[in-house]
């Protein structure tokens, strides 16, 4: 049966990256449509109503990544991004002091100060080193990974270029980069500060969806991660979506359209279609079948590589790889609509520092130890946890005087040792806002409702297996050119016409969409195209 | 020719006599320089020794055996090799349930007995010894060679290692990427992806953090595992105890007209004009020489010895944040037989190897969770070994000689300190031991604790580390001793003709000889 491709593209899941992959392909005259199993588009880069008139970004939260061409190319601001500021942490500790991290830079070695003049000062010598440290790292985000396996000119040519550009770093910033690879965020932070809750609160970036510790190798480079986005000027630092972190996807989506793509929700593909080891076309859940000339994935490489297709027309050995690939998540999401804005013992009012972000990492053991629960299948008693207030960097999120409150918690483990999450969903929420309450006394009875997630709820709601966040640990096991395995580094996969472009590949998590970028570019390639 | 006849005239002066330094002296000697060994304690061998610890029993107090010590570095000795036994066990680890897992030289034999604890491990266990062995043998090629830095680097050293990224290539597409991926690993998750069965594990995760501050989850303990393997999976033990290697040495060196003197602490490092003269003894005695290679950790030779007065304020930071983490203790027994296993009865021959008491992977990182927050392990991994089993001449007739390798026993402990809790250690690890071995109790004659601070101490290992700094990813290569080394020495401002010789240079820690053959040669090449 010869059925005839109606679209050029089909692109599995709306999502951000998939999102931006189905914009560029648009953009190159292609026909493409996205395929998204909810009835909202925007995957874990979404904003909802889930309590009247409260609007929460249910699961990312803020916005710091999203690669600069990517913004300018599909005109992103043009479509409504806008990308409010979030400058400012505050690290309450339990004896009453805090530190204060904020844009006013005299501001924060004052504070600093208090504790350790030497760190105020290696402050400013640190985020200098790490604004560095990202621009050189910048490069490898925006490549395609060579494959140093395959002997082709090309691949050659372009290791050698990555070689280049290391050594053109220059010895100093090869060996603090060599550190940022190997090391733990603590023992990286360690060489530069001595007051424990700053170095408690600066490795914290290090362990952020990720099932690792402050002390655990390979901690250093998720921190490099997350300052990828501190560099490029467009906007700031760390920011907050007008509408929320689904205001970003919807950016992404109305360009996309405008662009001709299609979008279609509620729309659950079932498994890939393939006729004699090509991929034709998609089969919904309802049965419909669509077929195209090209199938483009943005879900997780498990459900990529084991669920969408058929494990015969694979290779045994990246069956078995994608089996082993690690994404087992580590992370919750407490999101609480509250009647007034709580306040923090520690400094009293409404100051700034509420439209910052809250850290509660009073220290590195405080976050060790909660990660030597999570090791043995325990949520974390006593959390760390991320805080902002949505609503008062963007009014819209609440209504008038009412506040919502987004709460990132480590560690909350894939599974459970004892009992499921359907079970202990509750009891991790009121650890968190137990932990809350002890530095912000008056929350409890501002709490108007309550929504908790956990990794396996993530996964149940958004599918990413295992609810890891980044789609697959940031390991050096699983970047660059073993991401998601080797050999398949490069978008496409064993199934001709069938491509991947989600942050299970190369350069990973966060919202970057350099995912969705790159694929296109490679997808493009093998089209006779090229990315403007 | 006596060392005292003419002391302006040495060539190279090796603080410190352990293997790595004998084995520096050697070299530099067959290369007719004249060389002059100092070693601060009365014995030979440092970290390599037998020592008579309890009358009648010797014991090995540092390396338990030469399962590292590479071909290249045998061929130094001459006239006096040592008497290498190879038993058919590598290891044996009793398990809580009375069984036992036993890993033999023998491949076959191993998977046939694993088979009755889980068929799908015994099978993986084919897979894993060949990558194991595969891979180990890649990092062993490595380890052979100097580390290329980022600002000097002889054309014949690049061309070296440029050989063996295409060597690298050639295991194959599929193993290369393996091994890429395996190096950082944690080695629970490379474990993890091989077995099912908690034991051997376990197992495994006791050798995949030696001499690191990390549990098994954490990336680098697959390195580590590998490291250990670089031998391949035999056990060579030395008739004598560990120290005859160190013996070997010092005869060898001695008869090509090296001068040796025990009992000759070395106060510092002189240097003028940026290049080192000579050294200082702590009885004041000056001693010059136009290259001193240390045998000691790198902590010490720099800070201590040279000054970091000499250091310009870069290079002196980072020899401060230099880990050192000295986590390993030992507790040496006296026996009046030898002791029963669980798991093991009446089959010596088990025992022969390592005796490893690590019976999940949860157990081993639950006993790095104590000493990360700064406290000797609740229940301890213990690496235990029987050398009087093949050795007799190492304890009175038919008694015998154990040794135990305690882990983790951090040398910073938070709440307590080591002269206080050096008897408990000694308490715990026999009545942790007695639970496998019940014939233990009665059997133990005298015992002896050596702690971290014991290390640190009378071995002057800085901060208790056996691996003269902690052998994580980060402390490896071209960052081992430190960022900015050139092979053995500092590159820019350090001082010329200054080289590391010991176990704090590449490839690092345990009884390999192979970075004192390294800083030797390196030596000799920049001082023809």
């Amino acid at each position: 049966m010869a059925n005839s491709a109606t679209y050029d593209a089909i692109v599995i899941g709306g999502g951000h990256n998939g999102l931006v992959n189905a914009a560029y392909l648009a953009r190159a005259g292609l026909k493409t449509l996205v395929l998204e199993q909810r009835h909202v588009l925007g995957g874990a880069t979404v904003s909802e109503e889930i309590y009247p008139g409260f609007k929460f970004s249910v699961f990312s939260y803020v916005v710091s990544l999203m690669r600069p061409e990517i913004i300018r190319e599909l005109e992103l601001v043009r479509h409504g991004l806008t990308i409010l500021p979030l400058e400012s942490t505050i690290t309450p500790l339990p004896d009453g002091r805090y530190i204060y991290r904020g844009p006013d830079s005299a501001a924060t070695f004052r504070n600093i100060s208090q504790f350790s003049t030497r760190d105020a000062e290696a402050y400013r010598e640190y985020s200098y080193a790490m604004y560095h440290m990202a621009k050189a790292v910048k490069y490898i985000l925006s490549i395609r990974p060579p494959d140093p396996t395959s002997f082709d000119p090309r691949e050659l040519l372009a290791l050698l270029k990555l070689g280049k550009h290391f050594l053109s770093l220059g010895e100093e910033n090869i060996y603090t980069l060599a550190k940022l690879m190997t090391m733990s965020s603590a023992d990286f932070l360690e060489e530069w500060f001595e007051t424990d809750p700053l170095i408690a609160t600066l490795s914290a970036s290090g362990i952020i969806g990720t099932f690792l510790g402050p002390r655990s190798p390979g901690s250093a480079y998720v921190l490099l991660h997350h300052y990828m986005g501190e560099i490029d000027g467009v906007f700031r630092a760390w920011g907050f979506a007008r509408g929320g972190t689904g205001g970003v996807a919807e950016a992404i989506a109305s360009s996309a359209r405008a662009l001709g793509a299609e979008l279609r929700t509620e729309a659950r593909v079932a498994h890939v279609i393939t006729r004699n080891g090509r991929a034709v076309g998609v089969a919904l859940e309802n049965g419909d079948e669509i077929y195209a000339k090209r199938i483009i994935s943005s879900l997780d490489p498990k459900l990529t590589f084991l669920k969408l297709v058929d494990q015969n027309e694979l290779p045994s050995d990246l069956v078995n790889r994608v089996g082993k690939f690690d994404s087992y998540g580590s992370s919750g999401k407490v999101n609480l609509a509250l009647d007034a804005m709580p306040e923090l013992s520690c400094l009293p009012g409404y100051g700034e520092h509420m439209r910052g972000a809250i850290s509660i990492s009073p220290s590195v053991n405080y976050i060790e130890r909660a990660y030597d629960e999570a090791k043995y299948g325990r949520f974390a008693k006593k959390p760390y946890v991320d805080i902002i207030f949505p609503s008062a960097i963007d009014p819209g999120m609440a209504p008038p005087g009412k506040h919502v409150m987004s709460c990132f918690v480590q560690y909350a483990p894939y599974q459970l040792a004892e009992g499921d999450w359907n079970s202990q969903r509750e009891a991790f929420g009121d650890a968190v806002v137990d932990t809350l309450s002890e530095y912000m006394p008056n929350l409890k009875q501002l709490i108007l409702h309550r929504q908790v997630l956990s990794p396996w709820d993530i996964e149940q709601t958004i599918g990413l297996s295992g609810g890891n966040i980044f789609q697959g640990e940031l390991s050096l096991s699983q970047l660059f050119f073993l991401r998601p395995a080797p050999g398949y580094a490069q978008y496409r996969t064993p199934i001709a016409n069938y491509y991947q472009c989600g942050s299970g590949t190369h350069p990973g998590g966060g919202i970057t969409g350099a995912p969705g970028r790159l694929a296109a570019i490679e997808i493009l390639k093998d089209a006779g195209k090229v990315l403007q | 020719m006596s060392a005292h006849a003419d002391p302006q005239t040495y060539d190279a002066i090796i603080i410190g006599g352990g293997h790595n330094g004998l084995v520096a002296a050697l070299t530099l000697a067959r290369a007719h320089r004249r060389v002059l060994v100092l070693e601060r304690r009365a014995q030979l061998g440092g970290a390599a020794s037998t020592e008579e610890l309890i009358p009648g029993f010797r014991f090995n107090t540092g390396a338990p055996n030469a399962n590292l010590l590479p071909a290249d570095v045998f061929g130094l000795f001459r006239q006096h090799p040592p008497d290498f036994m190879q038993p058919a066990v590598r290891a044996f680890a009793p398990q809580p349930d009375g069984s036992g897992i036993t890993i033999w030289r023998d491949t076959e034999r191993t998977a046939m007995e694993l088979a009755t604890r889980s068929a799908k491990d015994a099978k993986a266990y084919w897979e894993f010894a060949r990558q194991l062995e595969r891979f180990a043998g890649v990092l062993s090629k490595m380890a052979h060679l100097r580390p290329p830095s980022l600002t000097q680097n002889p054309a014949r050293l690049l061309m070296a290692w440029a050989g063996l990224a295409l060597q690298l290539r050639r295991l194959g597409a599929r193993d290369m990427m393996d091994f890429m991926r395996v190096l950082p690993m944690g080695a629970a998750t490379w474990l993890n992806e091989h077995f099912e069965d908690e034991g051997i594990k376990g197992l495994y995760a006791a050798y995949a953090t030696t001499g690191i501050m990390q549990g098994p989850r954490a990336s680098g303990t697959a390195f580590m595992l590998l490291y250990q393997h670089m031998g391949g999976t035999l056990q060579r033990l030395v008739r004598g105890g560990v120290g005859a290697v160190s013996e070997s040495l010092a005869k060898e060196a001695t008869q090509l007209g090296v001068s040796i003197r025990t009992g000759a602490g070395v106060a510092r490092i002189l240097t003028s004009d940026g290049g080192v003269t000579g050294v200082e003894l702590e009885d004041g005695e000056q001693i010059h020489a136009r290259q001193v290679l240390s045998n000691a950790d790198p902590h010490t030779t720099f800070l201590k010895l040279l000054g970091s007065a000499q250091l310009e304020p870069r290079l002196y930071r980072r020899f401060r944040s230099l880990k050192l983490r000295g986590s390993s203790a030992t507790v040496h027994f006296a026996l009046g037989g030898v002791p029963q296993f669980l798991g093991a009865v009446g089959q010596a021959d088990r025992l022969q190897g390592d005796i490893i008491i690590s019976p999940s992977l949860d157990y081993a990182e639950q006993a790095y969770d104590d000493a990360k927050h700064g406290r000797l392990s609740a229940a301890p991994v213990l690496i235990a070994r029987i050398p009087s089993l093949l050795d007799a001449s190492l304890a009175p007739t038919r008694k015998h000689t154990l040794s135990v390798t305690v882990r983790y026993a951090p040398y910073a402990l938070a709440e307590s300190n080591w002269d206080a809790e050096r008897e408990r250690m000694g308490d715990m690890v026999l009545d942790m031991l007695a639970e496998y071995a019940p014939s233990l109790r009665t059997l133990v004659e005298d015992r002896r604790v050596i702690t971290p601070l014991d290390y640190e101490r009378e071995y002057g290992l800085a901060g208790g580390s056996e691996m003269h700094g902690q052998m994580g990813l980060d402390q490896l290569l071209l960052n081992r001793p430190v960022p900015g080394s050139v092979g053995f020495r500092l590159g820019g401002h350090g001082p010329r003709g200054l080289y590391i010789c010991g176990a704090g240079g590449h490839p690092g820690g345990g009884l390999t000889g192979l970075p004192g053959l390294l800083a030797a040669q390196q030596a000799l090449q920049e001082q023809p």
